[in-house]
């Protein structure tokens, strides 16, 4: 099993009433699984995905990943645990504009201890796995948005995660560029990379083995 | 619709407290610390100015010296002042003053102590431009034994009495009765040569002060002496005419002119009326002045622009529903002028409370009066001038912002703008880094004055300089003061009493100076100065001074001889190398020979700001000094108090009817350095202020890059950057920044200060170790003040920033 969430519960106080973000999830994921979480505006996809991500907290509930209790953890401890389990991909890609492609890529790896050989070596490969071995030496607004994204699941993926999140990853895309990504997904998964994501379109969401439906920070 | 914008602008500034009191503090204290420099400063520069002040000149005298005419003196002879005016048709009225110092006033068996007058032509009005509160301009200095006070003493010795035509005696040589025959307002113009009462020039050729100088030659250069030029006279040309011109009688010695009102800052001649402050001091204060206040504004706009990333959605919604770009304008310009008025009624206050504290620090007396404020008025014009420059910028920013791009929360903020603001914050670095460095070495060098060995040793030395009123003759006097001699010597409180003319740091006054030397070896020279003093033998012990060759005086019966010590200047200045075989050799000057007994190590007679000059030091009995080395126990401040007294009483016993004063030679010594101490203070405290504006600018600039850099810190702490390298990210930054700020800093001071140190003769070095101390104090400063924000943004929670609405 790749992480446990049980009786899950995020609130914020609002006027003196508790306003529910998330309620009693109750989440299994084995490792190798493509899982989509859908479900209306203001549902608590994000919030879930960020407590998945560990860059949120919540409030109430036990979160075990790779048979860590990470609500036991302290925050550093935890930090390390995303970095070297973890990738991020977002709908807004969130590349940095002053650095290049190449830059972008060897960003995550400066944070972990790795030679600047190393490095090269890792992010070459990277280039080459996604075919943007010419676009390097670009800046991220110089690149399509369908480039951008496949940048930034590069980026994700450049630390060998064991799993990727991705925050509506073709919400900014056209359709064949989404296609494109959901395409790589898939393959990713296939290579036996476990993938969350959340969407909004339910052809994307066919791309998973399982989907999560939220309303109002409930599973339903 | 203005009176809508300024209810919204006091509205926003009541809720961004922080950054209203950042904004106004910053602007306040920049225009304050501006105001205050400027008051220092319009002060030093209001010295001598009245009306036709452009026309009046000082003469002085140029000495050959090594073959170039050099300034030697700033008095002039007797009959400079008359030959000029015969010779130079220019030249319309002359003035002469002979100053006497220290004079005792007798009214009804009152004695008022310690008055500086002089000796004035009856022209004195004319030249300098003066009014007589009472009296007759045209009679008040014709007649002999008249007296002019200021108002001021004349309030002091009659009240409210009307002093004209009273008489009141001068206390020296019997008590001369002078007539009272005008009064001068004491509030009149600032002035280089400050005179408590005049006496008409008349009585000189009578006074029996002046007794052994009654002779009208070019012997008698002890006058200063005021030209008032015709208004179309050539100044640069008459001047050449002038140092041309050469009157029987005098030898190796030309008149000069100088205008009046450059004495006080560009003239420090020997024999100055007072000592004189420092044009390189004032200027650097004026710069600095201006970059307070320049920091201060670029902070505004720094802040403001920032700030304005905040509003730009309240733009974003102004413009949708129809506000237009000049409206907007108005709108943010309204705000800056309330801001800069409530900064600047502010500063004024400040100004007004901080003067009398400022004036203390630093030893002034500086006044907010009206006259003052109308000599700030120019500068007035200039801070509203760029108060409204630095407003207009951020208003432009402000409402350019697109509506849409706005209200999407996509506001790119222009790289053109943040590469201004980094400019104007390495350019509030340079001048941080350079004012520190200038305070550094500004108070290196003051405490180089105060520590560097002099060569003698003034401590525990106390001169007593009171005075004996009813004096008869001097031969009786002097023996009074064998007998005061031996009576302190009896004190358990005294180690060693003796006489001198002077001692170091006294001044120059009471210092001979001549020409004219014929030395062992049989060659004479007749053209360089040297100056000579006379003491008794005790002298050099009492002075703990060094000899290199021989030694004092030998105690002789008749309290004098003709036995010299010289200083190793001298000796250097007679050409002789073998220093021992001096010892005995007979020199020759005033027509007399000299023996020498001894070589003294030069020790400085005037303070650190002047070169060591050729001394002689002869053995006479001079009563203008009691010297006396107090006892080494004596070091508390009771037993310094009891010994003073137990002075005081036998000085009494001696002298019954006398006044009692006494100097501390050490403390007398360092009085030398008031105006670079001032000066010292006076950048201290501006330099802390500049700091504390660029601080306060730097904050600003902080908080805007956090806010403009949160995606990319959230981005990076996803990918996971610890907080520490996320504040090593941010930080680098301004490291970068200081240290570009170091590199154009170093030249800058250096030079700076170079320019400041001319005016010492003995200078502390410039170590590296100050600039590097600078750069350093200043990173420090820079890395408190980001930090705290550096260290918000980066435990910020990426969620918010990495937000996708």
């Amino acid at each position: 099993m790749l992480l446990q969430l049980n009786n899950i519960f995020k609130w914020v106080q609002q006027g003196g009433q508790r306003v529910f973000l998330l309620k009693d999830i109750n989440l299994q994921v084995e490792e190798g699984e493509f899982i989509s979480v859908m479900g209306p505006s203001g549902s608590g996809k994000s919030t879930l995905l960020n407590v998945i991500g560990m860059l949120d907290d919540f409030d109430e509930g036990e979160y075990e990943f790779l048979d860590e209790p990470v609500h036991q953890l302290k925050e550093k401890h935890r930090a390390n645990l995303y970095k070297q389990y973890i990738g991020f991909v977002f709908q807004a890609y969130h590349l940095i504009d002053e650095l290049t492609v190449y830059e972008n890529l060897e960003m995550p790896l400066l944070y972990k201890k790795h030679s600047g050989s190393e490095r090269k070596a890792m992010v070459a490969d990277m280039l080459d796995r996604f075919n943007i071995v010419g676009k390097k030496d670009l800046f991220p607004t110089q690149l399509s948005g369908g480039q951008q994204q496949l940048v930034g699941v590069a980026r994700a993926l450049i630390s060998k995660p064991k799993l990727i999140l991705a925050d509506e990853p073709t919400g900014n895309l056209n359709s064949a560029q989404g296609e494109e990504i959901m395409t790589l997904f898939k393959a990713l998964n296939d290579e036996g990379v476990t993938i969350i994501q959340v969407t909004h379109s339910e052809k994307n969401a066919e791309y998973g083995k399982r989907i999560v439906n939220l309303l109002d920070g409930r599973m339903v | 619709m203005s009176t809508l914008f300024l209810k919204i602008a006091t509205r926003y500034l009541l809720k961004n407290k922080l950054y209203s009191f950042i904004n106004i503090v910053g602007l306040a204290i920049g225009i304050a610390s501006f105001i205050l420099i400027m008051l220092y400063v319009n002060y030093e520069n209001s010295y001598d100015k009245f009306e036709g002040s452009e026309n009046v000149h000082r003469v002085y005298m140029d000495y050959l010296e090594g073959g170039e005419w050099v300034p030697g003196d700033a008095n002039a002879y007797i009959v400079s002042g008359p030959a000029l005016k015969q010779e130079f048709p220019e030249i319309q009225d002359f003035v002469r003053l002979r100053r006497v110092k220290g004079v005792i006033l007798l009214h009804n068996n009152t004695v008022f102590d310690k008055n500086t007058g002089a000796l004035a032509d009856p022209s004195y009005f004319n030249v300098f431009d003066r009014t007589l509160n009472k009296g007759d301009l045209s009679t008040a200095l014709n007649e002999p034994y008249s007296i002019v006070l200021t108002s001021y003493l004349a309030q002091k010795i009659f009240g409210n009495e009307d002093p004209m035509g009273k008489t009141i005696q001068i206390a020296a040589d019997g008590n001369t009765p002078f007539t009272v025959t005008g009064i001068l307002d004491s509030t009149g113009p600032n002035t280089h040569i400050k005179n408590d009462f005049l006496v008409s020039f008349k009585t000189f050729y009578t006074w029996p002060i002046f007794e052994r100088d009654w002779e009208y030659t070019w012997n008698q250069n002890e006058y200063f002496t005021y030209l008032k030029l015709d208004g179309n006279a050539d100044v640069a040309s008459l001047n050449e005419k002038i140092m041309a011109y050469e009157p029987e009688g005098l030898k190796n010695e030309r008149h000069h002119l100088e205008p009046i009102e450059d004495i006080h800052l560009n003239s420090n001649k020997p024999y100055e009326a007072e000592a004189n402050g420092n044009a390189n001091s004032i200027r650097l204060l004026a710069i600095i002045a201006f970059i307070t206040i320049l920091l201060s504004w670029m902070n505004y706009v720094n802040l403001s622009t920032s700030k304005s990333l905040e509003r730009a959605k309240e733009i974003g919604v102004r413009k949708v529903v129809g506000a237009r770009r000049p409206q907007l304008i108005l709108q943010s310009l309204i705000e800056s002028g309330l801001l800069n008025f409530i900064a600047i009624v502010l500063a004024i206050g400040a100004a007004y409370v901080l003067l009398p504290v400022f004036n203390r620090f630093v030893g002034l007396d500086l006044k907010l009066n009206s006259t003052q404020i109308k000599g700030l008025l120019p500068f007035f014009v200039f801070m509203l001038l760029g108060a409204t420059l630095s407003a207009f910028y951020p208003a432009f920013v402000l409402s350019k912002y697109k509506s849409i791009t706005v209200l999407k929360g996509k506001l790119q903020t222009s790289t053109k703008g943040l590469n201004l603001r980094r400019g104007l914050i390495i350019g509030q670095f340079l001048t941080t880094i350079t004012l520190l460095t200038g305070a550094f070495i500004a108070n290196k060098q003051i405490r180089f004055l105060q520590d560097r060995p002099i060569g003698a040793d003034l401590n525990h030395l106390v001169t007593l300089n009171g005075q004996v009123l009813n004096r008869d003759r001097d031969s009786l006097l002097k023996r009074d003061f064998s007998t005061l001699m031996n009576e302190l010597k009896k004190s358990p409180y005294v180690d060693n009493v003796t006489l001198s003319q002077t001692y170091p740091g006294d001044d120059f006054t009471n210092l001979n100076s001549s020409f004219g030397i014929t030395f062992p070896n049989g060659k004479t020279d007749d053209k360089r100065i040297w100056y000579n003093y006379t003491v008794q033998p005790d002298y050099f012990d009492l002075m703990g001074m060094e000899f290199i060759a021989g030694e004092g005086f030998p105690q002789t019966a008749q309290e004098w001889s003709h036995n010299i010590v010289i200083n190793e200047k001298m000796a250097s200045f007679i050409e002789v190398t073998d220093l021992q075989g001096m010892i005995g050799k007979t020199i020759k000057f005033w027509d007399q020979d000299w023996t020498v007994t001894g070589i003294v190590k030069d020790y400085h007679h005037f303070g650190l700001k002047t070169p060591i000059e050729p001394m002689i030091i002869t053995h006479n009995k001079a009563i203008s000094n009691v010297l006396v080395k107090l006892d080494k126990r004596t070091a508390s401040l009771a037993s310094m108090t009891q010994a003073l007294e137990q002075l005081n009483k036998i000085w009494h016993q001696v002298f019954p009817e006398s006044t009692f004063g006494y100097t501390f030679l050490d403390q007398n010594f360092q009085k030398q350095y008031v105006e670079d101490r001032k000066f010292a203070k006076a950048f201290q405290i501006f330099t802390i202020l500049a700091i504390l504006i660029a601080s306060m600018g730097l904050f600003g600039l902080t908080s805007y890059t956090c806010i403009q850099r949160r995606k990319e810190i959230g981005i990076r702490k996803v990918n996971g950057a610890t907080i520490t390298q996320i504040l090593a990210l941010l930080n680098k930054d301004f490291v970068t920044w200081v240290a570009l700020a170091f590199i154009a800093a170093v030249p800058l001071s250096w030079y700076a200060m170079n320019k400041w140190l001319e005016g010492f003769a003995y200078k502390t070095e410039m170590s590296w170790w100050i600039f590097g101390l600078a750069g350093l104090t200043a990173l420090l400063i820079a890395l408190l003040t980001v930090s705290w924000q550096s260290f918000r943004a980066a435990v910020a929670n990426p969620v918010d920033a990495l937000r996708d609405e």
